[in-house]
């Protein structure tokens, strides 16, 4: 053991030219560390959710889509697509996602936790209708001919597709369940279309925008509705995201991307595939209307 | 002949062979394409059946696969949405319609759903087509299939996909094919028919070339086949012609050997003839001479000149006959004509020569009192062959009988000698139609074969009476000829 100890380094064997070494070793150190954060910023993709308010069909669109906000933002974008509004919406609330183009109804369920980063122009206004429509020749003109249907809804969580429906039933005092014979969620707006044109719905509540790009892209499916009764005007689906994060550096690229699509190429070709002038910055309270429909079928319980 | 006989027609073994084997290759055809066709339709819709339940297995499996859940859920939209976008994936199929119900009974979602409304309980009507345990039953009157598959969850059944599949095409296709197969049956055997027709009449050609010379030759005209015709012909067939002209080479030789024979035996007659009539002429000569020498010395005597001068007339009437009755058998006219007592009477004296040699007894019964119809010149010569032979047949001082007579309008003539008996292929060939065309035998000299002859020319019959060692009886029996048949009818 002695020998061994005697073996061990001097303390005073610490030299200048060592000491250079580990310095330069800890500065490469700090830098790599220093580095590494910045690179993964780079890197690290711009998560969009977007539900089926859409037509999230069109693979083209959705291509286009990506390419213009991974080309605006500088950053790899994500497209996260889901079945439902609901899952998309706890996908937004739970911060998983930087941004989502979700309906007026969330936005208003989830007013307190969410910001508007953009909302969509379409026709000059940041607006839209619900329509009710029934197969083509059918004598309806409002929602009291359609009592005993089996209704088509798109999305429970659909302002268009379900909330001014239930509503204005719900100022009848009545539930869907108790007005129609039978009510089909078909988890889209288009499904809501195809739906009332086969007959295996009698009438349905659709999204106004939806129903008119539909007719101009695929008339032979809206021919075989017709519209029933068209809502007022209300708050058009918006693109939100979490309060906390509206200001953060993702947020603010998307919406500086979006604001600007109508101003590139790109950009237009996208908003020409669906049908919309540009998206602009427009208050919260766009979507008053919609809150208080929502305000008046939950105060009947449904 | 045999051809005409209606019945005969109908006797297949009758038939000619250029129509019975291009028959037969067109039944074989017929049959084998009938089994052919039988086996491919079954074979066909074997297949097709496969095919039929294969499709609507992937068909019900892909259904259920994807149903279960949504029909557990009671998922009205995705029944609806799985239905419709299967369409698109089965087009194979050709499904009319689908219903997708739940335990209930109630249908889910169609994919017809204006004739099927949801959460209706389906019509039995509808469903009456539909066999429990029985995946796929195939209608072909409707044309229709229709699928049945049960939708099972954790062992329990949690509803039904009915659906029904138009098989018009799939049956269609069996017809097409059959189409097909028969009208490529029916033009394959139409060609190999006639084809078969040709090819035999090509091969039948010789048969028929052949059968054209030998009816040529059974009318007596035997001709040879041209050498040019030979050549044609395959080996077996230049072989067998090549033997037919030697045949009728060597047949045509026997007949000019024949003639000439017969004109020698004409010639060889006629000396005989002569040299009787010689003896008949110098038998009266010396006593005409005598007469003469008598008329000479004793003229003046009214007893002595009488006397001769009966003997001369005698003596000369003698010759007179004779050279009449020898003008009448071989004058150079020798116009048709009916036969006369007269004519059979002369014949005596033609042979009484030799029979005087012979010193033979001619017993004469001539019962011909009018003339008969029948051709005097053929029917003397025959009759003097028959009576020179039969004196040359009996021996010295024997009998010669004649006897002449008509029976139904036939002249009926018997010649009886006393002869040793005529041999078996001798009474043979006289008896035997169509013989006289070839002479007889060497031994048998030739008096027979003209008689023979002049029977077949006249369409008469030489019948052998009777035939022992003690004598021989043979009679010739003529026809009336037919120009006389007529006037008489």
């Amino acid at each position: 053991m002695k020998e061994k100890l005697k073996k061990s380094p001097p303390s005073f064997a610490f030299t200048r030219r060592r000491f250079s070494s580990i310095l330069g070793g800890a500065a490469l150190f700090l830098s790599a560390a220093i580095a590494r954060p910045t690179h993964a910023q780079v890197l690290s993709p711009l998560n969009f959710g977007l539900t089926p308010v859409f037509l999230t069909n069109d693979l083209e669109l959705l291509t286009k889509l990506k390419a213009y906000l991974s080309r605006k933002t500088g950053r790899k974008v994500e497209l996260v697509q889901r079945r439902t509004y609901e899952e998309i919406t706890a996908l937004l609330l739970s911060g998983q996602l930087d941004g989502a183009w979700i309906c007026g109804y969330p936005f208003a369920q989830f007013r307190q936790q969410l910001s508007l980063i953009a909302v969509p122009i379409w026709r000059g206004k940041p607006l839209y209708q619900s329509y009710l429509i029934a197969p083509k020749g059918r004598v309806a003109t409002s929602i009291d001919d359609l009592k005993g249907d089996i209704h088509a809804f798109s999305d429970p969580n659909s302002n268009s597709g379900y909330l001014v429906t239930a509503s204005l039933l719900a100022e009848r005092k009545l539930r869907p369940d108790q007005f129609f014979r039978k009510t089909i969620f078909t988890y889209g707006h288009r499904n809501v279309v195809r739906a009332v044109a086969s007959g295996l719905a009698q009438s349905g509540s659709v999204d106004g925008y939806v129903w008119e790009v539909m007719s101009s892209l695929e008339p032979e499916l809206t021919a075989k509705t017709e519209i029933v009764a068209v809502s007022e005007l209300l708050g058009f689906p918006p693109i939100a995201c979490l309060k906390t994060q509206r200001l953060s550096e993702a947020v603010e690229l998307l919406h500086k991307a979006l604001v600007e699509m109508s101003e590139d190429d790109e950009g237009r070709h996208v908003l020409n595939m669906l049908k919309l002038d540009g998206f602009a910055d427009e208050p919260e309270s766009l979507f008053d209307t919609i809150a208080a429909k929502m305000m008046l079928v939950r105060g009947l319980g449904s | 002949m045999s051809g005409t006989n209606p019945v005969s027609r109908l006797n297949p073994m009758t038939w000619p062979l250029s129509f019975k084997v291009p028959l037969l290759v067109a039944v074989l055809m017929f049959t084998v394409s009938a089994i052919i066709t039988n086996r491919v339709l079954a074979r066909l819709e074997e297949n097709q059946e496969q095919h039929l339940q294969q499709l609507a297995s992937a068909y019900l499996d892909g259904l259920s696969a994807s149903l279960i859940p949504s029909v557990f859920r009671g998922d009205v939209w995705e029944v609806f949405d799985t239905l419709d976008r299967s369409r698109e994936r089965y087009r194979g199929l050709n499904v009319r319609w689908t219903i997708v119900t739940n335990a209930e009974g109630k249908i889910l979602a169609a994919s017809d759903p204006a004739k099927f409304p949801s959460d209706i309980v389906a019509e039995k009507s509808v469903l009456a087509h539909f066999t429990d345990g029985k995946e796929v039953i195939l209608n072909e009157e409707k044309a229709t299939a229709f699928l049945l598959r049960p939708l099972p969850y954790q062992d329990r059944e949690i509803g039904k996909i009915y659906a029904e599949a138009d098989i018009g095409g799939l049956l269609q296709e069996r017809r097409d094919v059959l189409r097909t197969l028969l009208l490529t049956n029916l033009l394959l055997t139409l060609i190999l028919a006639i084809a078969g027709y040709l090819a035999v009449l090509r091969m039948i050609r010789p048969v028929r070339i052949m059968s054209l010379h030998l009816d040529q030759a059974s009318q007596g005209k035997i001709e040879l086949i041209p050498d040019s015709v030979v050549m044609r012909q395959s080996s077996e067939f230049r072989r067998l012609f090549g033997r037919y002209n030697v045949l009728s080479q060597a047949v045509n030789e026997r007949e000019f050997l024949a003639g000439q024979l017969a004109e020698e035996e004409k010639v060889a007659s006629l000396g005989r003839l002569a040299s009787g009539m010689a003896h008949e002429i110098n038998n009266p000569l010396g006593g005409m001479f005598n007469a003469l020498d008598a008329l000479k010395k004793h003229g003046t005597r009214e007893q002595v000149r009488g006397t001769s001068i009966r003997l001369l007339e005698h003596g000369l009437t003698g010759i007179r006959d004779l050279v009449r009755s020898t003008l009448a058998s071989y004058r150079a006219d020798q116009r048709p004509r009916d036969l006369t007592m007269a004519d059979l009477d002369d014949l005596r004296l033609l042979v009484k020569p030799e029979a005087r040699r012979k010193r033979l007894k001619l017993e004469w019964k001539n019962e011909i009192a009018e003339a008969v119809h029948v051709p005097a010149v053929p029917v003397r010569d025959a009759v003097l062959n028959l009576l020179l032979n039969a004196c040359a047949s009996t021996a010295d001082d024997g009998n010669v009988n004649f006897h002449a007579r008509v029976e139904s309008s036939a002249l009926i003539v018997d010649v009886t000698d006393q002869g040793g008996g005529l041999p078996a292929h001798v009474r043979e060939y006289l008896e035997r139609d169509g013989a006289g065309s070839v002479p007889l035998d060497k031994r048998s000299g030739l008096g027979l074969w003209i008689v023979k002859r002049l029977c077949d020319e006249m369409n008469g019959k030489l019948i052998v009476v009777k035939s022992s060692a003690s004598g021989t009886t043979i009679r010739l029996m003529v026809p009336p000829k037919p120009a006389e048949l007529k006037h008489a009818a």
